[in-house]
C-alpha cells in the first residue's frame, strides 16, 4: 500500500531531525558551559578594573585601556550593574569612563539603529548612566512602546521644560507600558510639572485629561483647583470621577463645596469618589449629606459614605449610630459593618 | 468457536473498515504534528521577542512606583497544617510592592488556622466587603499584627472554587493571583507575570510557565538548585510540562489563542473576574472554565479579553510520582477540558467569537479533546490490521514514525528552545537525563496518558465530577537542606 521509498524518506528525515536536535542540544550545552565560565571571569575582571577606576582620585589610562579591551557585552553588563548603585560624583566618573572606552558612543549608535531591540538596549544604557543627550529625548516618540517607556524613565531624571511638554503629550499614549512610565516619570519630576500640567488640563479632554487629572491628584496642589472644578461638570463620568478624586486631594473649602454637590451626581462612581474625598479632608460640615449616601442604591457609595462618616469622628459616628436604628436595612447594615471596624482600620 | 460465515463477515468488514481507520488516523497525526511544528515556530519567534525585551531589564520602576498595578494573592488551603507556615513565609517574601496575601482556609479539619494564628500573630478583625458571588459562610477573618499585608479567611468547606470566590470578595487590589497553596513562586515571579498587563490594556489574565520541582533543591520555599528528577514518572512529566508550556502555550500566545491558565498560578483582573461571576463550583476544570468565560464575555460584552502567557519560569509544582495518582490527575484534567468545552459549545465555529470561535475552539476540540479517542482508535486499528494482514508492515512503521517519531523530535526541539532561552538545566547529567526522558516519553508513557484521558472522557460522559485526592511527598523531603 505504501511505497518503501516514502518510508525511507520519512525515516531518514526523522533520524536526521533527531541527530540534529541531539547535536544542537549538547553542542549548545558545551558552548554555554564555556561561555558562562568565560563571561563570569571577564565580568569579574571588568568589575575589578571599574572599581579601581572609581575609587582612585585619578583615572589611570592603563585601567581604562584594560576595560576597553573587554567584550562589549561584558562592558555593558558591568556598567549597567554598577550604575544602579552609585549617584552624584560617582556616576559622573562612571559616565566619564564610559565615554573614554567609547561605550556611550556605542549606546548612541544603538539608539539610531533600525532594530527596536538595539534602540531599547541603547536607551537603557543611556538612561541608567543618566546621560543627558537630545538623542534620548527624540526616542520619546519612538514607534516601539518599550523604547518610549525606557526614554520616559530617562526623562524622569532630566526634567527640562521641553521634555515635560513632550511627556504631557504622551499621557494619551495608546501603549499602557509607555503611559505608565510617563505618568511615573512625571510624578518623580515633582513641582516642575505643576504649571505645564495646569495648562495641559485647560486645553485637553478625554483620556489625556483623565490621565492628567490622576497625575494632578498625586501632586495635589491648590493650583489644580480650577481644573478640578471645571472637570467636575464634564459630561464624561470618568472625568467627573477623576475630578472628584482631585478635589478630595486638594482639600480646601471651594473643593469641599463642589464635592458636596457631586454627592448627588447621576453616576455612582462620582458619588463614591465625592464621599471619599469629603472623608479624606474630614469636612464635618458635610456629615448630613454623607449620611444620605448610606441609603444610596450603589454599594460602593454606601461604603464610601460610611467610611467618610467614620473619618469625620464624633459627628459622623453619631449619624452612623442613628442609621443603625433607621428604616433602611441597607444603610443600617453598612453602618453596623463600619462601626464594627477596629480603630486602626482604614 | 464462531461459525465460519460469521468469521467471514467479520473479516470482510475488517478489510473494508480498518484501512480507512488507519489512513484517517495517519492523516490526523500528520495534521496534528504539522500544527505542532507551526506552534513551535511561533513559540520560537515569540521567545526571541521576549528575550530581547527583557535583556538588561531593570524592574526598579515597577517596584518603586506608586502607580504599579496592585496584586492580591489568593491562596486556598485545606488541611495544610504541616506546610502552611513555610508556604506562607515564601509568599510574604515575594518581591512586589504593596502585596496583599489572602489565605483562605476552606473548612480545614486540622489545625491550619491555629497554626496561622500562632505563627503570624493573627487577630480577629472585621472588614467591609461586598459579597458579589454567593459562597459558603465565612467563619472568621484575621489580620496579622506583624505582616500588614496578610489576611486569613476561615470559611466553611466548599471546594477550591468557593475558596477563591471568597478571596475575590475580600481582595482589595486591581489584580488577583490565584494559586495552589503548595505552588512555589519565584521571588520575582509576580514582577514577571504583571508585564503583559503593563503592555496592553486588553489583557484580562496572564499565566506563566510552571515547572516540575521534583528532584530540585528547595530551601525556604524557593527552588535553589534546579535538577532533573531521576524518578521516571517525574522525569517524563518534566518534558511534558516543558512541551505544554514552552511551545504549546507560548506558540498560541503569539497567535492569540491561549485559553488555558494553570490553576497552580495565574493572574487576573479582579473586576473582570467578579463581573464574570467568579469561579464555577460544579466543574473540575474551574480554572479553564473561568478563562474561557472571560474570553467569551469579552466578545459578548466588550472589555479586556486577551489571555497572555509569560514564558519565564515563574512557579514550581510537585508532580505525582505514582501511576495511580497521576492517572487520577490526568483523568480529572481531561474531564475538566471536556466539561468546559461542552459548557461553551456555543462558541464552536461561531463567527460571533471571531478567531476564537472559528479556529482556536475547534483546535482545542479536535487536537486536545478528541486526541485520545483518535489515538486509541488508530493504535487498535493498526494492531488489528497487522494481525489480519489488512496493511503491510511498511504502513505500520510509517504510522508509528508519524505518530511518535515526530512527537519525539518536537520534544527534543522544545528542550533546545528551553536551553536557548532560560537554560535552567545546566549540568551534563541533567541534560542527558532530560534527553532520555524526551526519547522515552513516546514509548509507553504517552499511551498511558491516552488511557487515562479516555477514562476521563468516559467519566465525563457518565456525568462524574469527583476530584480524587492528590498525594504529595512535600518539599521537605525533596531536599535534606530544607529547614
Amino acid at each position: 500500500m505504501i511505497k518503501e521509498g516514502i518510508l525511507d524518506v520519512v525515516m531518514a528525515a526523522e533520524v536526521g531531525l533527531l541527530v540534529v536536535s541531539v547535536f544542537l542540544y549538547f553542542a549548545h550545552g558545551v558552548w554555554l558551559f564555556f561561555h558562562q565560565r568565560r563571561r563570569e571571569r571577564l565580568i569579574g575582571e571588568a568589575r575589578k578594573q571599574l572599581a579601581r577606576l572609581l575609587t582612585r582620585s585619578t583615572v589611570s589610562p592603563e585601567n581604562v585601556h584594560a576595560l576597553g579591551r573587554l567584550p562589549h557585552g561584558v562592558q555593558i553588563a558591568v556598567f549597567l550593574e554598577i550604575s544602579q548603585n552609585i549617584t552624584g560624583t560617582g556616576k559622573e566618573k562612571l559616565r566619564f569612563i564610559a565615554g573614554e572606552i567609547r561605550l556611550l558612543d556605542r549606546a548612541m549608535g544603538y539608539c539610531r539603529s533600525r532594530s527596536w531591540s538595539r534602540r531599547l538596549r541603547g536607551t537603557r544604557l543611556l538612561a541608567r548612566m543618566d546621560v543627558s543627550d537630545p538623542l534620548v529625548e527624540q526616542l520619546l516618540a519612538d514607534p516601539h512602546p518599550a523604547v518610549r517607556a525606557q526614554a520616559a524613565e530617562w526623562a524622569a531624571a532630566h526634567p527640562t521644560v521641553p521634555v515635560v511638554a513632550e511627556m504631557l503629550d504622551m499621557l494619551a499614549d495608546p501603549a499602557t507600558l509607555a503611559r505608565f512610565a510617563v505618568q511615573d516619570a512625571l510624578l518623580r519630576m515633582g513641582p516642575i510639572v505643576v504649571d505645564p500640567l495646569v495648562r495641559f488640563l485647560e486645553t485637553h479632554s478625554g483620556k489625556p485629561a483623565e490621565s492628567g487629572l490622576r497625575l494632578a491628584e498625586a501632586l495635589a496642589g491648590p493650583t489644580f483647583l480650577p481644573a478640578g472644578i471645571s472637570f467636575a461638570s464634564s459630561e464624561d463620568p470618568a472625568l467627573r470621577t477623576s475630578a472628584a478624586n482631585l478635589l478630595g486631594a486638594i482639600g480646601n473649602m471651594s473643593a469641599a463645596s463642589r464635592l458636596i454637590e457631586m454627592l448627588s451626581d447621576s453616576h455612582s462612581d462620582v458619588r463614591a469618589s465625592a464621599a471619599s474625598g469629603l472623608g479624606r479632608m474630614r469636612h464635618w460640615q458635610a456629615a448630613s449629606d454623607l449620611a444620605k449616601g448610606l441609603c444610596d442604591s450603589a454599594w460602593a457609595v454606601r461604603r464610601d459614605s460610611a467610611l467618610a462618616l467614620r473619618a469625620l469622628g464624633a459627628p459622623g459616628v453619631l449619624l452612623l449610630r442613628r442609621a443603625l436604628k433607621g428604616s433602611d436595612a441597607f444603610a443600617a447594615d453598612m453602618a453596623r459593618q463600619t462601626l464594627d471596624l477596629p480603630a486602626t482600620a482604614g | 468457536m464462531m461459525p465460519p460465515e460469521i468469521m467471514d463477515t467479520i473479516g470482510t468488514v475488517a478489510h473494508a473498515v480498518l484501512p480507512t481507520v488507519d489512513v484517517l488516523a495517519l492523516v490526523y497525526f500528520l495534521v496534528v504534528n504539522s500544527w505542532y511544528l507551526v506552534l513551535l515556530a511561533s513559540a520560537a519567534i515569540e521567545m526571541r521577542r521576549h528575550i530581547l525585551l527583557i535583556t538588561d531589564e531593570s524592574r526598579h520602576l515597577l517596584l518603586s512606583s506608586t502607580l504599579s498595578p496592585t496584586i492580591s494573592i489568593l491562596a486556598p488551603a485545606y488541611n495544610e497544617e504541616a506546610t502552611i507556615e513555610a508556604s506562607l513565609r515564601a509568599l510574604l517574601a515575594l518581591q512586589y510592592p504593596r502585596l496583599e496575601v489572602i489565605v483562605i482556609s476552606d473548612g480545614s479539619k486540622d489545625t491550619t488556622v491555629q497554626v496561622l494564628i500562632d505563627r503570624f500573630d493573627l487577630v480577629p478583625v472585621k472588614r467591609i466587603y461586598q459579597q458579589r458571588i454567593k459562597t459558603k459562610p465565612v467563619r472568621g477573618l484575621y489580620r496579622s499584627v506583624t505582616h500588614p499585608g496578610l489576611v486569613v479567611v476561615d470559611k466553611e468547606n466548599g471546594g477550591k472554587a468557593d475558596a477563591l470566590n471568597v478571596g475575590l470578595s475580600f481582595a482589595r487590589n486591581e489584580l488577583v493571583c490565584a494559586m495552589d497553596a503548595d505552588t512555589l513562586i519565584e521571588g520575582d515571579g509576580l514582577q514577571r507575570m504583571v508585564r503583559p498587563f503593563l503592555h496592553s490594556p486588553d489583557v484580562v489574565a496572564t499565566g506563566g510557565t510552571i515547572r516540575v520541582v521534583n528532584g530540585s533543591e528547595v530551601r525556604f520555599g524557593r527552588v535553589v538548585t534546579t535538577r532533573v528528577p531521576s524518578h521516571t514518572l517525574a522525569g517524563l512529566q518534566v518534558v511534558e510540562y516543558l512541551r505544554a508550556f514552552l511551545f504549546g502555550r507560548l506558540g498560541w500566545n503569539r497567535l492569540g489563542g491561549n485559553l488555558i491558565i494553570s490553576g497552580a498560578f495565574g493572574l487576573f483582573r479582579r473586576e473582570s473576574v467578579l463581573s464574570a461571576g467568579g469561579y464555577l463550583h460544579d466543574t473540575v476544570g474551574e480554572d479553564m472554565e473561568l478563562v474561557l468565560r472571560l474570553k467569551r464575555l469579552s466578545y459578548e460584552q466588550g472589555g479586556p479579553g486577551r489571555i497572555a502567557f509569560v514564558p519565564d519560569p515563574v512557579a514550581w509544582t510537585e508532580v505525582p510520582e505514582s501511576l495511580r495518582v497521576l492517572g487520577r490527575q490526568r483523568d480529572r484534567w481531561h474531564r475538566g477540558l471536556a466539561d468546559v468545552l461542552w459548557r461553551h459549545r456555543g462558541m464552536f465555529m461561531n463567527r460571533r467569537y471571531g478567531a476564537t470561535g472559528l479556529f482556536v475552539f475547534p483546535c482545542y476540540v479536535i487536537i486536545d479533546l478528541l486526541s485520545p479517542v483518535i489515538e486509541a482508535a488508530g493504535l487498535v486499528a493498526i494492531v488489528l490490521s497487522l494481525v489480519l494482514g489488512v496493511v503491510d508492515s511498511t504502513f505500520a512503521v510509517l504510522f508509528l514514525l508519524t505518530a511518535y517519531g515526530l512527537g519525539t523530535a518536537l520534544s527534543a526541539f522544545t528542550l533546545i528552545l528551553e536551553d536557548l532561552s532560560f537554560h535552567r538545566y545546566t549540568t551534563f547529567r541533567d541534560r542527558a537525563l532530560l534527553f532520555c526522558w524526551a526519547l522515552l516519553e513516546n514509548l509507553g508513557y504517552r499511551q498511558l496518558t491516552v488511557v487515562w484521558r479516555l477514562r476521563g472522557l468516559w467519566k465525563f460522559l457518565r456525568g462524574r465530577k469527583e476530584w480524587g485526592a492528590m498525594e504529595r511527598k512535600g518539599f521537605v523531603h525533596l531536599s535534606a537542606a530544607e529547614k
